[in-house]
C-alpha cells in the first residue's frame, strides 16, 4: 500500500510501556497498540485482531503473548497467532497474523517505522548514554509545524537555544550543559505528542528532572497559542 | 445525514422504539436509516408513525406495528411479515423490554455478536463463561430458505450463570435465529425445566450506518426474578458487549473473508455474512478501497 513514509517516529517514552500491558498510540491516524511481554520486549502492532478487528490496546498480555479480549486469540511477537481458545486443539493456521511493525528503543524513546520496507536509519545525536526521560506531552499542534514552534517557545529553562535535530526531533540546549531532545510523533492532523528526554548535569537528580518535566507543560501554551 | 438509496433494506421492518416510551398523547423524534421520523401515541397500543421532511413538516405517513414490547416500523415496501415469535404468547410468560441502549457500529457487528459464543469467556467472564471452559463445541448453521432466515442449531456452551434464575453452572443448550438483518434472537433451555427454552430477541434500529440503537425483548420462564434484577443483568451483559463493538476496525462490516478471518466457531458468522453477501446490500457494509 505504501501509504507511509520511510521515516521513524517516536511513539512513546520507553519506560511508559510496563511489561504486561498493551497500550494504544496513534502515529498519522493509524492506530497501534504498543505491548510488552515478561521478557521485557516492546512490540509495536496495527491495533487490530485479524480475527474480527477488536483493538489489540483492548487486549492482555500473559507470558510473550498478547491476547485479544474478544475472544482471547493469542499472538506471539512475530504477530503469528498461536492459541484460538474456542478450539484448545487447533494448531491456528500461518495465515492468521497480526501486523507488525518494527519497535527499538534509543534515548529511552521507542522508535517504529510504518513504511512497507523500511531502510532509513533510526535518528542519531549521538551516544545513547546519559538521556533521562522526562515526559510525554500532547498538544493539538500540527506535527509539521511543531518543531519551528518550538524555536521560539519559553520552556522556563535559562539561556535555551533551540536546534534541530532532523525529521521530527527538536533539541534545546542551555549554556549549562543540559541537552533536551524532544521526539515529535503526528499523531492526527493537529495533534502532536512530544516525547522528552535530557541529558546533562542539569538532570541528574530526579528532583531536577521532575521541575524539568514541570516546566515542559509550558511547552504546550507556546505551541497551542498561535 | 443522508437518507440511504440502498433500497435491499429500506423493505426491511426495523424497531423504531419500545412499548411505553412515551405517554399516551405524546411523541419523539428519532431516525432511522438517516431518515427522521416522528412517532406519535396515540393510543394504549396505539402509533403512528411519520416521515419528518428536511424543512421540518410532516411527511408521509409509515405502516406501523407494536410486537414483542417494541414499536416496528418500514420506509419501504417489505418483502418479509415481522416474524413469528410464538413464546411471546404464551400465557406463563415473563415477557420484558430492556429499554434501549445505544450504539456506535454497524448494524451486523451487532448481530453478529449476539450469535457469537466464543467471546462468552472473555467479555462475559464467569457469567455466560468460564475462563477455563471456552471451547465451542461443533454446531449446525442452515438457510431456511422458506422463510429466509439463518439458523444455528445445536449450539452448547458452560455457562457459570446463565440467567437470573441460574442456581449454578450448567452445559447451557442455543438456538440462534436471525429473522432479518437487523434482527435476530436466541432461544436457551431454562435452568430446572429441560422442556422449555427462554426466548431472547435483539432488534437493532440502525439509525445511520455506524449508528444504531439496541432493543432486547425476551418472553422467559422464570417466577422467582425481579424485572429489574432481570433488566440489570440483561443490560450488564450488553454494555460489556458494546466497548468491544465500539472498538472493532472498520466499524462498518467487511463482507470479504480475507479482511477478517474465520474460525470453525465463527459458523454463524459466516453463514451471516454469506446472505448479507447475497441480499446485495450496501447499507453498513465496508467496501474494501482499490489498490
Amino acid at each position: 500500500m505504501g501509504e507511509f513514509r520511510d521515516r521513524w517516529t517516536a511513539v512513546g517514552l520507553e519506560h511508559q510501556v510496563e511489561p504486561g500491558s498493551s497500550n494504544p498510540a496513534i502515529v498519522d491516524g493509524h492506530p497501534l497498540a504498543i505491548w510488552r511481554g515478561e521478557n521485557g520486549q516492546p512490540n509495536i502492532w496495527h491495533d487490530r485482531c485479524p480475527h474480527r478487528g477488536m483493538r489489540l490496546s483492548f487486549g492482555f498480555v500473559r507470558g510473550d503473548t498478547l491476547r485479544c479480549i474478544y475472544h482471547g486469540w493469542g499472538y506471539e511477537s512475530g504477530g503469528q497467532c498461536v492459541s484460538i481458545p474456542a478450539h484448545p486443539e487447533l494448531t491456528p493456521p500461518k495465515t492468521i497474523c497480526a501486523k507488525v511493525y518494527p519497535a527499538t528503543t534509543r534515548y529511552g524513546i521507542l522508535w517504529t517505522n510504518l513504511a512497507d520496507e523500511p531502510s532509513s536509519p533510526l535518528p542519531d545525536l549521538g551516544p545513547e548514554e546519559g538521556w533521562h526521560p522526562l515526559r510525554s506531552l500532547y498538544v493539538n499542534c500540527p506535527a509539521e509545524t511543531t518543531a519551528d514552534r518550538l524555536r521560539g517557545a519559553d520552556c522556563g529553562v535559562p539561556d535555551a537555544k533551540a536546534g534541530n535535530g532532523g525529521d521530527g526531533i527538536a533539541t534545546i540546549e542551555t549554556g549549562s550543559g543540559l541537552t533536551l531532545l524532544i521526539a515529535i510523533q503526528a499523531v492526527g492532523a493537529d495533534k502532536a505528542g512530544l516525547h522528552v528526554v535530557a541529558r546533562g548535569e542539569d538532570a541528574r537528580a530526579s528532583g531536577q528532572r521532575l521541575e524539568l518535566a514541570r516546566k515542559m507543560q509550558r511547552l504546550r501554551c507556546a505551541l497551542e497559542a498561535q | 445525514m443522508a437518507v440511504t438509496t440502498d433500497q435491499v433494506v429500506l423493505n426491511e421492518w426495523v424497531a423504531c422504539g419500545w412499548h411505553g416510551q412515551v405517554p399516551m398523547g405524546q411523541s419523539y423524534d428519532t431516525v432511522i436509516f438517516g431518515q427522521e421520523i416522528c412517532v406519535s401515541r396515540k393510543g394504549a397500543e396505539e402509533y403512528e408513525v411519520a416521515v419528518i421532511e428536511e424543512n421540518g413538516a410532516t411527511g408521509r405517513t409509515l405502516p406501523v406495528q407494536v410486537r414483542y414490547t417494541c414499536i416496528f416500523t418500514t420506509l419501504g415496501n417489505p418483502t418479509r411479515p415481522l416474524p413469528v415469535i410464538a413464546e411471546f404468547d404464551e400465557d406463563d410468560r415473563r415477557i420484558i423490554g430492556c429499554g434501549s441502549v445505544g450504539v456506535r457500529t454497524s448494524p451486523y457487528r451487532i448481530i453478529e455478536n449476539f450469535l457469537d459464543m466464543a467471546h462468552f469467556s472473555f467479555v462475559h467472564t464467569n457469567v455466560l463463561g468460564a475462563p477455563d471452559q471456552t471451547e465451542v463445541l461443533a454446531y449446525k448453521t442452515e438457510h431456511r430458505k422458506d422463510v429466509d432466515e439463518i439458523w444455528a442449531l445445536d449450539c452448547k456452551f458452560y455457562q457459570p450463570a446463565a440467567s437470573t434464575a441460574s442456581a449454578g453452572g450448567q452445559m447451557t443448550d442455543y438456538v440462534y435465529r436471525v429473522m432479518s438483518p437487523f434482527s435476530v434472537m436466541l432461544y436457551k433451555n431454562v435452568f430446572g425445566d429441560p422442556a422449555r427454552n427462554d426466548a431472547i430477541c435483539l432488534f437493532v434500529q440502525p439509525m445511520a450506518e455506524t449508528e444504531c440503537l439496541a432493543y432486547m425483548p425476551m418472553a422467559l420462564v422464570d417466577e422467582i426474578s425481579t424485572p429489574e434484577g432481570i433488566i440489570d443483568f440483561q443490560q450488564g451483559i450488553f454494555l460489556q458487549d458494546r466497548i468491544i463493538l465500539e472498538n472493532q476496525r472498520p466499524t462498518l462490516l467487511p463482507l470479504d473473508p480475507t479482511i477478517e478471518l474465520p474460525t470453525r466457531a465463527d459458523a454463524s458468522s459466516i453463514a451471516f455474512r454469506r446472505w448479507l453477501k447475497a441480499m446485495n446490500l450496501q447499507f453498513g457494509i465496508y467496501e474494501k478501497q482499490a489498490a
